[in-house]
């Protein structure tokens, strides 16, 4: 069977037949065994997966299928909480977690026949954008520059996930995006990864990191694989409070790739000499390409794009200094006895998360505190409003907004600089959108001097998924990118 | 004032809301099930939970605001309280800090003989928080969240209070309208109100004195107590040159004495901020004004009421208003009925009664139905007064009705002329000497032929026809 | 224009570092403390070049998603056994969660 299948392709081959989701499951199960270097999955749930393969095979036999793509294999963050299927958020505090239920997102999978082969690693917690903070290690990014063998981080947080489909361990996988999470592994392993706006996907099981700013979304292979699995797990949850009363769509049905008329803005606060010319050229040729295809090229400005990423690390602590009270070995997860109550939540906590979650919760905490909660957490708030108001701005004239994804390619594990900082400026294009609650899109355009992947990422106004699929099948279907990192971790 | 300080008394009172569910999860409310058997997955704090809100709570919060005289806002935003603690599986108390859902109200109580204004300052909702057992274990402390997440009103007064009674006379007043709204059911013993008492002393003419925060006191007695008590203990405390620390403290009930919260000691620090997993609570006018519309009569409205529609004094209509089960009762029975007998006899009769039994008066002996029977027979003459209470006593130990036993015990008063008559004409025959001293002026022996009569009738004759048709034989 | 961030070596001074660690129930381990407060330090410096942005008159954003709360009727309809609510405690007494003891 041809490697590097698709939804789409996948769903054709068990309609004639061709195939079975159990000789399917097997397929990738094998290819995950092989692949246990890149350290993509924190669980295998081979037993599971197979179980529910055959129950899939089943249904199609008696024509009772649950969905169009009932039994295509995926993948699930570990962050998805997930019936009695172990759930870690990779970090050792919830090292033993079993829920006993299924986050609304895996369970509309469920719900639609597709089958979880596991839980993918990514950075404790969703804190992180190299998948180096997990408790499990780090995930290998299955790409390597043609200069040296070096291994390179996939990105993060999500980067079990985008790894895992680039490496074709899975068909696609479910991921989070925080403040890039989906997106920059996705730019770092030539995957599509969509964040949907906030509101479209149910946040009830998913482990919080920053509440509002978190929503669940799709890396896949193909944009139209991105549409479909991003239809299967949108919708109004009334168990979420954020979530919104929007009906869902049928991005997938309704998926269409002209671009004409459309208006494209460009944003002047993006261009950087620091910008590496391989991914400035990316970007160049990909305006020249929408342009060919009869759309608009607009020079915008988004004058507070550089105060989004200090505003993201105000937000996004200060939510998860909250939503990690929880963890404090009382009810699930570990616990390290103390003296007394409070010695037992020190311990607990000081050994159950790693650095780069204690640093969050630390400052977090700070800016919360009395005495600077206005001068930082209400200011924060105050310029996400601007920024917010910003792409409105924006959207008055523009259909679409298109970027590159990250301001770099995949970096080497080894090569993180010191100071957390410089780290935290991988999300410099994508923390924006996470805080205007808008939905964007991380596309495959080209491979850089190195052979790595640069992707580009397209931004449309809330609730306009559909323009920004149909916009982003675009550029897929011109640029054509077919690109896949050579197996070397197979024997 | 004790001794030449004044008190300034500020209380919250935490009101359970009487609702079927918790206020961010559908487990339900009800008490006393095993414990951790009413916690759903969102009580409990599992990764990935969320809240959403209960609208009957909010509905309740809105009607109490309404009785409490207050504003009701529009937006209001659901905070987090941060801290960590046993009791607390989220880490965290969703409560709301500067948009509450009302704002600034007031209520009206009795004190001295006056009525006196005491300003509510807001009404909030929040999460009350789990149970802990300290005394399961001598190594551990047990937790039990059924509680947790339960709805609670959280009504912060200004502080207006100057003394312990009016201290106890707010909580009460607080207490009656919540229980006229039915938006709490108002049980203090099992916790459904409980207040929080802030306490401070100065001088008359000094700034404000440095308040203790006094927690969790859930009877009119404790609360008059403690106050007391913490007074005493801060008046002591400046007399003898030391400052007041501002602090949360504990009542002990066994010694009447407030101690230091030791588990409280940690300077907290809140960092209170809006809770990302819920949007604004936003109220149309046209909610809050269906909400008005079905606000029932409350005790203010209800005392004027009485005093216009029964003639009841001041002080009894106060009385009956007080609690909206006794007024409920009281307006059972006087319905097309002497008001003044009606008043009399749930206020001296069926009050000692129930003070004595220990009962509420949903719990009473004698339902009003029955207690409007005796009074018919009072007010008709059929019994006297005096069997009235014999029939009462009887009523309560037996529940049966008053007819049913006043024809059994054939006690029923005779108040036929004629058949009196020949009673007195049989005392009058058989005594011609005390008649005749009678009629040379001995005017106190009057009594002697009522008693003789009334011996003879067996204590049935109706005393009034009784004197009068003695007078007139008497006399002629 | 993007520029690369320039941060001056500033350290998060020792007692807030403490304070916060209390406050979040997190040891501030010794050994890590020189690295820990430059690295707060350097965090705190990057937010604080927010200062300097006029905010005033803006209303500030804490959810992006323009609706007001959707509320639930009030049905008891989640019930779970306190065995399914206990089965991850790391430590529970007959239907209990426990804990060291606390002395209020």
């Amino acid at each position: 069977m041809k490697r590097n299948l698709n939804f789409i392709e996948a769903s054709s081959l068990l309609e004639a037949n061709e195939t079975t989701s159990v000789e399917l499951t097997k397929i990738y199960l094998d290819n995950i065994k092989e692949a246990e270097e890149l350290n993509c999955f924190n669980t295998i749930t081979a037993e599971q997966a197979l179980d529910d393969a055959e129950k899939s095979d089943l249904r199609r036999e008696q024509g009772k299928l649950k969905s169009q793509f009932d039994g295509i294999p995926i993948g699930v963050k570990d962050l998805f909480c997930t019936k009695n299927i172990k759930t870690t958020a990779s970090s050792k505090i919830l090292s033993n977690f079993v829920p006993s239920y299924d986050s609304a997102v895996t369970q509309k999978c469920i719900d639609a026949g597709l089958i979880s082969l596991g839980k993918l690693n990514c950075d404790e917690f969703a804190m992180g954008s190299t998948n180096k903070t997990s408790y499990y290690g780090p995930v290998t990014n299955p790409w390597k520059s043609n200069k040296s063998d070096a291994k390179l981080v996939p990105g993060g947080s999500s980067g079990g996930s985008a790894a895992a489909v680039a490496a074709d361990l899975c068909i696609a996988s479910l991921g989070t995006d925080t403040g890039g999470s989906i997106r920059q592994p996705a730019s770092f392993t030539g995957t599509v990864g969509l964040k949907p706006t906030y509101g479209r996907v149910s946040r009830w099981g998913i482990i919080a990191f920053a509440s509002s700013l978190d929503q669940a979304g799709p890396i896949t292979k193909t944009v139209e694989d991105a549409a479909a699995l991003f239809e299967i797990i949108a919708g109004h949850d009334p168990k979420d409070s954020t979530s919104s009363i929007k009906e869902n769509e049928s991005f997938f049905d309704n998926l269409n790739s002209s671009v004409k008329g459309m208006k494209i803005g460009i944003p002047r606060e993006f261009k950087s000499d620091d910008l590496p010319a391989s991914t400035q050229k990316a970007w160049d040729d990909c305006k020249k390409l929408l342009q060919n295809n009869d759309a608009k090229l607009i020079d915008i400005s988004l004058p507070h794009t550089m105060d989004a990423l200090p505003t993201y690390y105000i937000i996004a602590p200060a939510e998860a200094s909250s939503n990690l009270a929880r963890y404090d070995g009382v009810k699930y997860g570990i616990r390290e006895e103390g003296e007394n109550l409070i010695e037992m939540y020190e311990k607990t906590r000081s050994v159950g998360f790693g650095d780069e979650v204690k640093r969050r919760i630390l400052i977090g905490t700070y800016v919360l505190s009395s005495g600077y909660y206005d001068a930082y957490y209400i200011k924060a708030q105050k310029i996400r409003s601007l920024i917010k108001n910003d792409f409105n701005q924006a959207f008055e004239k523009v259909d679409a907004i298109l970027t590159p994804s990250t301001p770099s390619t995949a970096f080497e594990i080894e090569n993180e600089p010191n100071d957390p900082v410089q780290t935290y400026l991988n999300d410099i294009f994508t923390v924006p959108i996470n805080l205007a609650g808008i939905p964007a899109i991380s596309i495959p355009f080209a491979n850089d001097e190195n052979n790595l992947p640069i992707g580009l990422q397209l931004i449309t106004n809330s609730f306009e998924e559909q323009k920004l699929l149909n916009i982003a099948k675009n550029v897929q279907d011109t640029v054509n990118y077919e690109s896949v990192p050579k197996n070397w971790w197979q024997k | 004032m004790i001794n030449g300080w004044e008190l300034v008394i500020g209380i919250e009172i935490h009101a359970q809301v009487k609702s079927k569910s918790k206020l961010f999860s559908s487990s339900s409310t009800e008490f006393g099930s095993g414990p951790n058997s009413q916690v759903s997955l969102v009580d409990a704090a599992m990764p990935g939970m969320l809240p959403v809100i209960n609208k009957f709570c909010v509905e309740q919060a809105v009607r109490s605001g309404i009785g409490l005289n207050a504003k009701i806002n529009n937006k209001s935003i659901f905070d987090r309280k941060n801290y960590f603690y046993q009791d607390l599986p989220q880490g965290y108390q969703i409560s709301q800090f500067k948009d509450p859902i009302v704002g600034n109200g007031f209520i009206e109580i009795e004190s001295e003989g006056q009525s006196k204004k005491i300003g509510i300052e807001r009404l909030h909702l929040e999460q009350d928080a789990g149970k802990s057992l300290h005394d399961q274990d001598p190594n551990l402390t047990f937790v039990d969240l059924n509680r947790s997440g339960i709805a609670l009103m959280e009504i912060v007064s200004m502080p207006d209070m100057k003394s312990p009674d009016e201290a106890v006379e707010y909580v009460k007043k607080v207490r009656s309208i919540l229980r006229y709204l039915d938006t709490c059911d108002g049980n203090m013993e099992q916790g459904s109100l409980r207040a929080d008492v802030n306490v401070s002393v100065n001088k008359p003419g000094d700034d404000l004195g440095t308040r203790c925060e006094i927690k969790n006191l859930n009877s009119f007695k404790y609360i008059h107590s403690a106050i007391i008590y913490e007074a005493k203990r801060q008046i002591k405390l400046i007399e003898s040159g030391e400052n007041i620390i501002q602090e949360t403290r504990l009542y002990n009930i066994d010694s009447g004495e407030t101690r230091s919260m030791r588990s409280k000691e940690d300077a907290h620090d809140y960092r209170y901020f809006p809770d990302p997993d819920l949007l604004p609570l936003i109220l149309e006018d046209d909610w809050i004004k269906k909400i008005r519309s079905s606000i029932p009569e409350l005790p203010d409205q209800k005392k004027e009421r009485f005093i216009r529609e029964y003639s009841l004094s001041e002080y009894d209509s106060s009385v009956i208003v007080s609690d909206k089960s006794t007024s409920d009762y009281y307006e059972k029975v006087v319905k097309d009925r002497n008001p003044k007998l009606v008043t009399t006899w749930v206020t001296s009769e069926l009050f000692s009664v129930l003070n004595k039994k220990n009962l509420s008066i949903d719990e009473s002996p004698i339902s009003p139905n029955h207690l409007g029977e005796l009074i018919d027979n009072i007010d008709s003459g059929k019994i006297s007064s005096r069997q009235a209470k014999d029939i009462f006593e009887e009523m309560c130990e037996t529940g049966e009705s008053a007819n049913n036993i006043i024809n059994e015990k054939g006690l029923s008063q005779i108040s036929d002329e004629g058949e009196l008559e020949k009673l007195v004409d049989n005392v009058i025959s058989s005594n011609p000497e005390n008649v005749e001293k009678y009629k040379n002026g001995k005017d106190k022996l009057f009594g002697f032929f009522v008693g003789e009569a009334m011996k003879l009738s067996k204590g049935k004759a109706n005393p009034k026809v009784l004197n009068e048709l003695l007078k007139s034989k008497l006399n002629t | 224009m993007l520029k690369p961030y320039i941060l001056e070596n500033m350290e998060f001074d020792k007692d807030s570092l403490y304070k916060l660690g209390k406050l979040s129930k997190i040891q501030i381990d010794e050994s890590k403390l020189k690295s820990l407060s430059s690295d707060l330090g350097s965090i705190i410096e990057f937010i604080d070049r927010l200062k300097s942005i006029d905010t005033e008159n803006v209303d500030p954003t804490s959810n992006s998603l323009d609706q007001s709360l959707v509320m639930r009727d009030d049905i008891a309809s989640d019930v779970n056994s306190a065995n399914e609510i206990l089965e991850n405690a790391p430590q529970k007494e007959l239907d209990f969660f426990s804990v060291p003891k606390v002395i209020e």
